[in-house]
């Protein structure tokens, strides 16, 4: 028998209450007492959660698209991830009510004072951006169901013509992937600062969530197998690609960011310099070098070798870490707009505490109902055969 | 027959699973100076060998660290101290700009560096004359058989007794290799000796022709030798063979300009009022002139009485009541015009140094006529 | 074949051949004399060789001039071949390097050829760097050493990093590929008959013996320098987009450039190495090596790409508009109805449209669809280069200082001169080396592997 189901220990549903139960405590006090700041935090929230979940369901669609079969054991692990989607809309909805905290284009004095910001009014409004938002995780959420019940009606009809429909959805999906989460990159986070705008803005989140993603499903991956509640008879080479695939986005991310920068810097024009100058000073220098050290360089030494790439704990441990880099990354994108010095404290943790502990909640319920492996899929015994 | 010494024996087996298999025997058999040949890599084989992972990785990282040490090493040392330019207004030393030249030399150092390690270190090739070479256990190998061979040089290794082993874990085809015959060698040979002069005569006279010929014909000059004039050399285009030639009839020096009120009477100045204002740096910049252009005649502090005084004609002081009230623009035509002994100065001075003069001359004009507030210290 | 199994792998190679077939089939090309149809093609590349050599000869005699550069148009033909050149390589470094690392088997059958065109377009990217200087003999003074005018290069300028990156590109594209032909080098050292070809091929095996023990450090070394092309293949067409990219002139100053050049590359090498294998399969027997549907996942990667660079012209429109600033968004309507809008519409339809055809099965499984869309696409490819490079340059901030550029006889010449040693090279490579890995394709037909026993090494 190659899977048993098997259940997961109750305490996983406690660590996802308590996270949920701080993470709301501290988002809820902090909003009291700043809201401002709470409400860039909260984008911060909604980017970190968001990523997490449509990175995974961009993995789900990669392993069809790409016919990979060293993933498919792993595969309902990106689901489960991916099911909190639509929850970006809780995360939303109180940013829908602060727009006018958050952004300078929602004023219509300074628009109408402002040339270049009257220019943009035909996408940068408030109904249209609200739409937008709205549009795009639904979109997303539609495939997923599509993908899941494909995924799920296999289990027990073992289909291969299920595989087929989906590795045809996911080469659409991938194309409306890429447009969508541009889309929010470039609204959340672009038009934060309107005067700003890089066109490699989009690719630069799109690697972000794909890290995210791949970084959640990583560590709940490996530590589900090490605990075997997965399918029997994977090993170390499975992980493998987990640290191969860990440190190309790594690099692909270093790249992009690389690339933004070195062009804006050596063309010099005002018009576009000053978005990295505001994150230069003011104590933000501090973090644009943790930024490199924290998602470049740790992670790149800590997965070179090839023996790193099968460890699990070492995969365990870079996956959280490279979560942690995220978070910063996030968080040096959205923040410097809402203060020109640097601030940090106990305001800007609480989202990230309670997007993990929803993703965990929403986990742990899926994994009740649901195989944590895709019994019927036909790939499947091609990937426990798998080895390097 | 010659007494050949023994190299290995080798057997040849038809399938993968048969290698493994055969490998792990070798290696239970207790023979540690073995190895397989395959015509291309077979998964498990290392393991079955009983042979660890490759190290080669490590001088990779080595390779590619000093790579990149080197690399931004010298962009540090070109672009901030040996030959500093200021290029688009950036710092020396621009590191972003740094990264994709030492990026570049890194993969370069570690990928080349890697192969040629692997090649000289851990091959030893190039090497077309070890025993294997040339026998037909090699040709099998290359195609599409598996080989194994003990070597002679392990302890266990007795020629009958690995031939029984080999036949007894499958092996095919067991032989015996033998050292390659060493033929001597004659350096006198004379095939070899007219090499060695055809490889002189073309490496003497190659190098004559390159440093002595080529390097002097057009294109490989390489800028050394151009159509340019080089200072204080003749020249072909002008008569008289001088490459140094005076400045065109009329041409003008900055600041320069030629005096335009030369030769005509000093009424017609005497509505240009002084272009300079008044200030500290002009009359510093007026004295140092004046020091250096007319104190000689007229003395440091305008009286006339340097050591041209006694000499006829002499030079009048500036402090008559003439030149007191003159207008500036008088005194500015009397220098650059000249005046009967006095020559024109426009040669020397520009318009500015001119008219910081004058300044400093009612500066000295009212040192020798001082008013009472003067010397309050106001 | 309507239905794939997925239980059941691909295979990599069809039909179940002999170690030995696989030896014959790829060495017979080497051993014959050359065909009708290959000396056919000889003349005709070589003509174009040469008459384009007459070209390059001629502005090496006058100078640039003879070239429609101009001012403002300082970049023409020169820089979109030699950008185009670029580009073709990089589609061999990806199949060789990159599916190397994500372990698609197949790979193995096209890996060696694509090897080879890329070493080939990049020789030929080279020299338009080279000639496009003026006084190409003194091309030397780009290289940082010790000189009599004591100057150096000036290490911030991306002109300098491609000289950096293109030479790196080439020396490591030619070890990788030459550490591949090792074994097979020695392959047919063992089984030529011929003492001349003998000796050759011993001088070049350097000795390999097929040992185990050397595979070991081989195959590490292999994946070490698989692992490296990657982000240098990466890096060197990100080096060239950042030839445009780090100016200020609208139209070039845009972040998204360094993806939008790798996966354009990608692209357009990949239609170029899909058409020349087409030829190659049907020449030489190769069919059951390089299958219809590694023909079909080439043609899914033509369509990732594509979608990729479509990606990107709309990012490009979009925040062209977006950002407010009037110079860049007249760059864009100036492309698309300028004087220059016939190019533009070209790249665009080449680009974008032709190949959604690939969405479709019936087009990615037919041969003479799939060689039409190859030619498409290297047509808009080539015409993407010229769109950015020409537009830009004709009309960019002073309307004082625009001015059109028309190509001389002697562009196109030079032009033609390249595609003609590029398919004099590929001939001659492929009657004078194995064009498919021998060693590697015998690694993965059935029966050379062991039998698992339900473990991994």
């Amino acid at each position: 028998m190659v899977y048993e189901k098997k259940e997961l220990p109750a305490k996983v549903q406690k660590i996802g209450f308590l996270l949920t139960g701080i993470g709301l405590v501290l988002v809820l006090v902090s909003y009291v007492l700043d809201p401002a700041r709470e409400a860039f935090n909260n984008i911060i929230g909604l980017m970190f959660f968001g990523s997490i979940a449509i990175g995974a369901l961009v993995l789900v669609a990669l392993e069809y698209l790409s016919g990979a079969v060293w993933s498919t054991p792993f595969r309902r692990v990106s689901e489960f991830i991916a099911s909190s989607l639509p929850l970006m809309l809780l995360f939303a909805i109180p940013l829908f009510f602060m727009m006018h905290t958050l952004f300078h284009w929602t004023h219509t004095e300074v628009v109408e004072a402002d040339p270049i910001l009257s220019g943009k009014t035909p996408y940068l409004n408030i109904p249209f951006f609200i739409g937008r938002t709205i549009f795009v995780v639904a979109l997303f959420y539609v495939f997923y169901l599509v993908f899941v019940k494909n995924s799920m009606k296999q289990d027990k009809t073992k289909d291969q013509k299920l595989t087929k429909t989906n590795v045809k959805l996911s080469a659409v999906f991938m194309f409306f992937a890429g447009i969508g989460i541009t889309v929010l990159a470039v609204d959340w986070m672009m038009s934060l600062e309107p005067h700003w705008f890089s066109t490699i803005f989009g690719i630069y989140f799109i690697s972000a969530t794909l890290l995210a993603g791949l970084a959640a499903t990583t560590f709940t991956a490996v530590s589900l197998n090490e605990g075997g509640y997965l399918v029997k008879g994977l090993t170390t080479d499975h992980y493998y690609s987990f640290g191969a695939l860990l440190f190309a986005i790594t690099n692909f991310w270093a790249y992009i960011a690389f690339s933004q920068f070195l062009l804006i810097w050596y063309a010099n024009i005002p018009e576009e310099t000053f978005w990295f100058i505001a994150r230069w000073e003011g104590g933000w220098g501090f973090v644009s070098v943790l930024l490199m050290i924290a998602r470049f360089a740790i992670p790149y030494a800590a997965l070179l070798s090839q023996s790193s790439k099968c460890d699990p704990k070492n995969l365990q441990r870079v996956s959280i870490f490279i979560l942690f880099a995220h978070f910063i990354d996030l968080y040096w994108l959205v923040m410097p707009t809402f203060s020109k010095t640097i601030v940090f404290g106990f305001y800007e943790m609480g989202f990230p505490v309670l997007s993990i502990g929803i993703l965990i909640l929403v986990f742990y319920a899926q994994a009740r109902k649901k195989n944590l492996a895709p019994i019927g899929d036909p790939k499947l015994q091609r990937g426990i055969d798998f080895h390097l | 027959m010659e007494n050949k010494m023994i190299h290995s024996v080798t057997a040849i087996f038809n399938t993968p699973d048969e290698i493994i298999h055969a490998s792990k025997e070798t290696v239970k058999a207790g023979y540690k100076k073995f190895d397989t040949n395959t015509p291309y890599p077979v998964h498990g084989i290392e393991k079955a060998m009983g042979i660890g992972s490759s190290y080669l990785g490590f001088f990779t990282l080595f390779l590619g660290l000093s790579g990149a040490a080197f690399a931004l090493a010298f962009i540090y040392w070109v672009a901030a101290i040996d030959y500093p330019l200021i290029i688009g207004g950036k710092p020396f030393f621009s590191w972003p700009a740094f990264v994709p030249v030492t990026f570049e030399v890194t993969v370069l150092s570690a990928a080349v560096g890697t192969v040629l390690t692997m090649i000289t270190l851990f091959f030893k090739f190039p090497n077309n004359s070890h025993a294997l070479h040339d026998t037909t256990y090699m040709k099998k190998v290359s195609s599409d058989k598996y080989g194994l061979c003990i070597v002679s040089i392990d302890k266990n290794f007795e020629e009958s007794k690995v031939k029984a082993f080999l036949s007894s874990i499958g092996g095919k085809d067991v032989e015996t290799i033998y050292y390659p015959e060493k033929k001597a060698i004659n350096p006198f040979d004379p095939k070899f000796i007219m090499l060695l002069v055809f490889v002189a005569l073309v490496v003497s006279g190659g190098t004559y022709f390159m440093l002595n010929k080529l390097l002097f014909m057009e294109p490989f000059t390489w800028m050394a030798i151009q159509d340019r004039l080089d200072p204080q050399s003749n020249s072909v285009m002008f008569a008289d063979g001088y490459g140094m030639r005076l400045p065109v009839e009329g041409t003008v020096a900055r600041g320069h300009l030629p005096y335009e009120f030369k030769g005509m009477n000093d009424s017609a100045v005497k509505v240009i009022p002084n272009p300079l204002i008044f200030s500290k740096e002009v009359v510093a910049k007026g004295k140092e002139k004046y020091n250096t252009f007319c104190s000689p005649c007229h003395g440091y502090y305008g009286k006339g009485d340097s050591r041209m005084n006694g000499q006829f004609p002499n030079p009048p002081t500036l402090h008559s009541d003439k030149v007191r009230n003159w207008q500036d623009a008088n005194v500015y035509h009397v220098i650059f015009n000249g005046q009967n002994a006095m020559p024109s100065y426009a040669k020397q001075l520009s318009t500015e140094e001119g008219w910081s003069i004058v300044h400093y001359i009612r500066v000295l004009q009212r040192s020798q006529n001082a008013l009472d507030i003067d010397v309050e210290g106001k | 074949m309507s239905t794939i199994d997925y239980t059941q792998e691909l295979p990599t190679v069809e039909g179940s051949p002999s170690a030995q077939s696989i030896d014959d089939v790829i060495s017979k090309p080497l051993d014959t004399k050359p065909g009708k149809l290959w000396k056919v093609l000889i003349t005709i590349t070589s003509l174009m060789l040469l008459a384009g050599s007459g070209a390059l000869g001629w502005t090496f005699y006058k100078g640039i001039g003879v070239w429609g550069n101009n001012n403002p148009v300082g970049w023409g033909f020169d820089i979109v071949n030699f950008v185009f050149w670029v580009g073709i390589g990089h589609a061999g470094t990806l199949i060789s390097a990159i599916l190397f690392l994500l372990r698609q088997k197949w790979r193995t059958g096209i890996a060696r050829f694509a090897e080879a065109m890329t070493i080939f377009a990049v020789m030929c990217a080279g020299i338009f760097p080279a000639i496009h200087t003026g006084r190409a003999w003194l091309d030397g003074y780009l290289f940082p050493y010790p000189n009599a005018n004591h100057i150096w290069v000036n290490f911030t300028s991306p002109l300098l990093w491609d000289v950096f990156a293109v030479s790196t590109y080439f020396t490591v594209s030619l070890v990788f590929w030459y550490i591949g032909l090792m074994p097979d080098f020695a392959s047919l050292r063992d089984r030529t008959t011929s003492k001349l070809k003998k000796t050759i091929y011993s001088i070049f095996s350097l000795g390999w013996r097929h040992s185990s023990r050397h595979w070991q450090h081989y195959e590490k070394a292999y994946m070490i320098l698989a692992g490296f092309a990657t982000p240098l293949v990466l890096s060197v067409h990100t080096i060239v987009s950042f030839d445009f990219a780090v100016s200020v002139i609208p139209g070039w100053h845009t972040t998204i450039f360094p993806p939008y050049f790798v996966a354009g590359a990608v692209f357009s090498g990949f239609a170029m190495v899909q058409n020349v294998l087409i030829f190659v399969r049907q020449a030489f027997d190769l069919k059951h090596i390089i299958t219809i549907q590694h023909l079909e996942k080439m043609n899914q990667i033509m369509l990732l790409t594509g979608t990729i660079v479509g990606y990107a012209y709309g990012m490009e429109f979009f925040m062209a508009w977006y950002s407010g600033n009037q110079f860049e968004t007249f760059t864009f309507i100036n492309r698309a109805l300028g004087p220059y809008a016939w190019a533009y519409w070209t790249m665009v339809s080449c680009n974008v449209i032709f190949p959604q055809l690939f969405w479709f099965k019936k087009i990615r499984t037919a041969i003479i669809p799939m060689f039409i869309l190859g030619i498409i696409v290297n047509i808009g490819m080539w015409f993407e280069r010229f769109v950015i490079i020409v537009t830009s340059l004709s009309r960019d901030y002073l309307p004082s200082s625009w001015g059109m550029y028309t190509p001389t006889i002697y562009d196109l010449g030079i032009l033609m001169m390249s595609f003609g040693l590029f398919f004099t090279l590929v001939l001659l490579f492929v009657k004078g080396l194995p064009s498919v890995s021998i060693a590697e394709v015998k690694a993965v037909i059935e029966g050379a592997q062991p039998s698992h026993k339900g473990g991994h090494h």
